[in-house]
């Protein structure tokens, strides 16, 4: 198989979630001496790519995204340890959680998920996040945006908290500040004065990636 | 706005409806269930631990609003834990199930199906008995709680059964098949005491699965709930969270009687729904409801009446989901004030 042809394969076994075959035709890629960071971008985010666009036009759902992020996964195990760091191009550093108080994590997860696989460098500080965590976070790893998400109206003023605190600590400019889940909306993200305000895992990242410039 | 004072008692009114007689206003039966503690100032633990507790709040919140129906309810996830599930209380949140209880397939043993008096059910018909004889005569009660789809998934961790639907549909539908049986255990009792039974499924919302997945993991399952209600000659409702616009139609064909609805274009609904059943909902609880200002809130709803207008059986103005813990006792009334006002019908007496 030439190497078009094993990117195409991989990607589409990937959108089919075929865990094994992906793992299978990425050991492949390693044989034929194919440069670990081509057959990440062109194969495995590729169709990741795919995975995200049929999410968002709602053809795929939490099951698919969830499969095809394993095979995605077994795809990347498989490459990582040959792949030459200096490669790659400075990622988007993401903080990432759910607000204190809430343990709902699903829309969280699917953003680390696609964004993951977007080529951000996602640092998940899981659900039910301390707020002031996630300004001490972004500060240690130097990052770009913070990101938050809730699915109750209880705990939607911890994003507000989050963005005063900022404020306070004048490291309101040095972050762009991403919000999402259920009872999030445009309104309450302007309200807030957040930067930006996504409707569902995907768009976040398209979103996210056109905010930093790098649509 | 003139809000006129209501003719006619909840009861009245829904039966009324059922029956084919004139109603002074539309049903209006905004979602008010735990936030009712904060009206005898206790916690919402208290609340969910106590039928006592459950039943004075109640009272005091239908003795405030008069609105039509009476929604016992308490968490997402308490048919789960009486089937063995371990829950977190918190003083002032809904109890939730931090962590699974089925890891594996050997881990099944932990569960069983759920009994009447499992867990904290028995909380509720001790409400239930409360309430039925301080307001029975004046309003229907209903019990909400989760539906197999959504006490499999709480059992199991929603992200582990939604890859179960395709790495092990077997475990998948061993958990359906005993959180249906669970719930039909909790229907009858639900029934026994005169209550409506309300089935939510949030997880199998249109927001997570497929329409596909809906068929072979929900819409079965379901279906039994609302044929095992009818036998009891109960009406059943079915309330499912979040995005429903691709799946309010397979929602419609469980047999339910009311499609409770929250982020679903109500046009949609009303044409996918075509008369099969009532329509409830979907003013949002989480933006209008809880930001306001009042006149946003006489907006929508007035809206959502207008879009609704001569729809048949009736449309029944609500809110999309439950009304939480912040949102601020005026908004829920400005929305019964728009019932007892726009939403008035002519009623003459003894027609």
């Amino acid at each position: 198989m030439d190497k078009a042809t094993l990117f195409q394969e991989i990607s589409h076994a990937l959108v089919e979630f075929e865990v094994e075959k992906v793992a299978e035709l990425a050991e492949e890629t390693i044989q034929q001496n194919i440069p670990a960071y081509e057959t990440i971008t062109e194969g495995l985010v590729t169709g990741m790519k795919e995975v995200s666009r049929l999410y968002e036009e709602e053809e795929y759902f939490l099951p698919e995204v969830l499969m095809c992020s394993d095979a995605f996964n077994a795809g990347l195990d498989v490459v990582n340890p040959h792949l030459d760091k200096n490669s790659l191009e400075k990622p988007i550093k993401i903080v990432i959680g759910v607000v204190e108080g809430d343990t709902h994590d699903i829309g969280k997860n699917l953003v680390r998920i696609l964004s993951g696989a977007s080529g951000f460098e996602v640092y998940d500080l899981g659900r039910d996040v301390p707020l002031n965590q996630f300004i001490d976070k972004a500060e240690e790893v130097e990052s770009d945006m913070i990101c938050m998400s809730t699915l109750m109206t209880t705990t939607m003023d911890g994003m507000k908290t989050v963005i005063d605190r900022l404020k306070e600590r004048n490291l309101r400019d040095k972050y762009k500040v991403l919000i999402g889940g259920g009872p999030i909306s445009q309104t309450f993200c302007d309200k807030i004065g957040a930067d930006l305000y996504a409707n569902d895992a995907s768009s976040a990242v398209r979103k996210a990636k056109e905010l930093m410039g790098r649509a | 706005m003139l809000v006129r004072e209501d003719i006619l008692t909840p009861k009245e009114r829904v039966m009324a409806l059922l029956t084919g007689k004139p109603l002074d206003r539309i049903i209006c039966m905004p979602i008010v269930t735990t936030n009712t503690a904060q009206l005898i100032g206790k916690t919402v633990k208290e609340f969910q631990l106590d039928g006592k507790v459950m039943a004075e709040a109640h009272l005091a919140a239908f003795k405030k609003f008069g609105y039509d129906l009476i929604y016992l309810f308490t968490n997402c996830s308490y048919v789960a834990e009486a089937m063995g599930a371990e829950l977190d209380y918190s003083e002032n949140e809904p109890a939730n199930c931090e962590v699974p209880i089925i890891n594996s397939r050997d881990d099944l043993s932990k569960i069983k199906v759920a009994e009447k008096n499992d867990g904290q059910l028995p909380v509720y018909y001790e409400a239930l008995e409360i309430l039925n004889k301080e307001v029975g005569d004046q309003v229907f009660i209903s019990v909400c709680f989760s539906g197999p789809v959504s006490t499999a998934a709480t059992l199991r961790g929603v992200e582990a059964f939604a890859r179960d639907t395709y790495s092990d549909p077997e475990l998948c539908h061993t958990l359906l098949r005993m959180a249906t049986d669970s719930c039909k255990n909790l229907i009858r009792e639900i029934v026994r005491y005169g209550a409506m039974p309300i089935i939510l499924e949030p997880i199998a919302s249109g927001s997570l699965f497929s329409p596909k997945m809906f068929d072979k993991i929900a819409f079965p399952y379901i279906k039994e709930l609302v044929d095992l209600s009818h036998e009891l000659q109960a009406l059943v409702p079915l309330h499912i969270c979040g995005k429903t616009h691709k799946i309010i139609d397979k929602m419609t064909d469980t047999g339910s009687d009311v499609i409770s609805i929250d982020k679903c274009d109500l046009t949609i609904a009303r044409e996918k729904v075509a008369g099969r059943a009532l329509i409830l909902g979907n003013i949002d609880p989480a933006n209008e409801l809880l930001f306001g200002p009042v006149e946003e809130i006489e907006k929508v709803c007035v809206e959502a009446i207008d879009t609704m207008k001569g729809y048949t059986p009736a449309f029944i103005l609500s809110t999309g989901c439950e009304t939480g813990n912040k949102v601020p006792f005026e908004h829920i009334q400005a929305m019964l004030d728009v019932a007892r006002s726009h939403g008035l019908y002519e009623y003459k007496e003894g027609e």
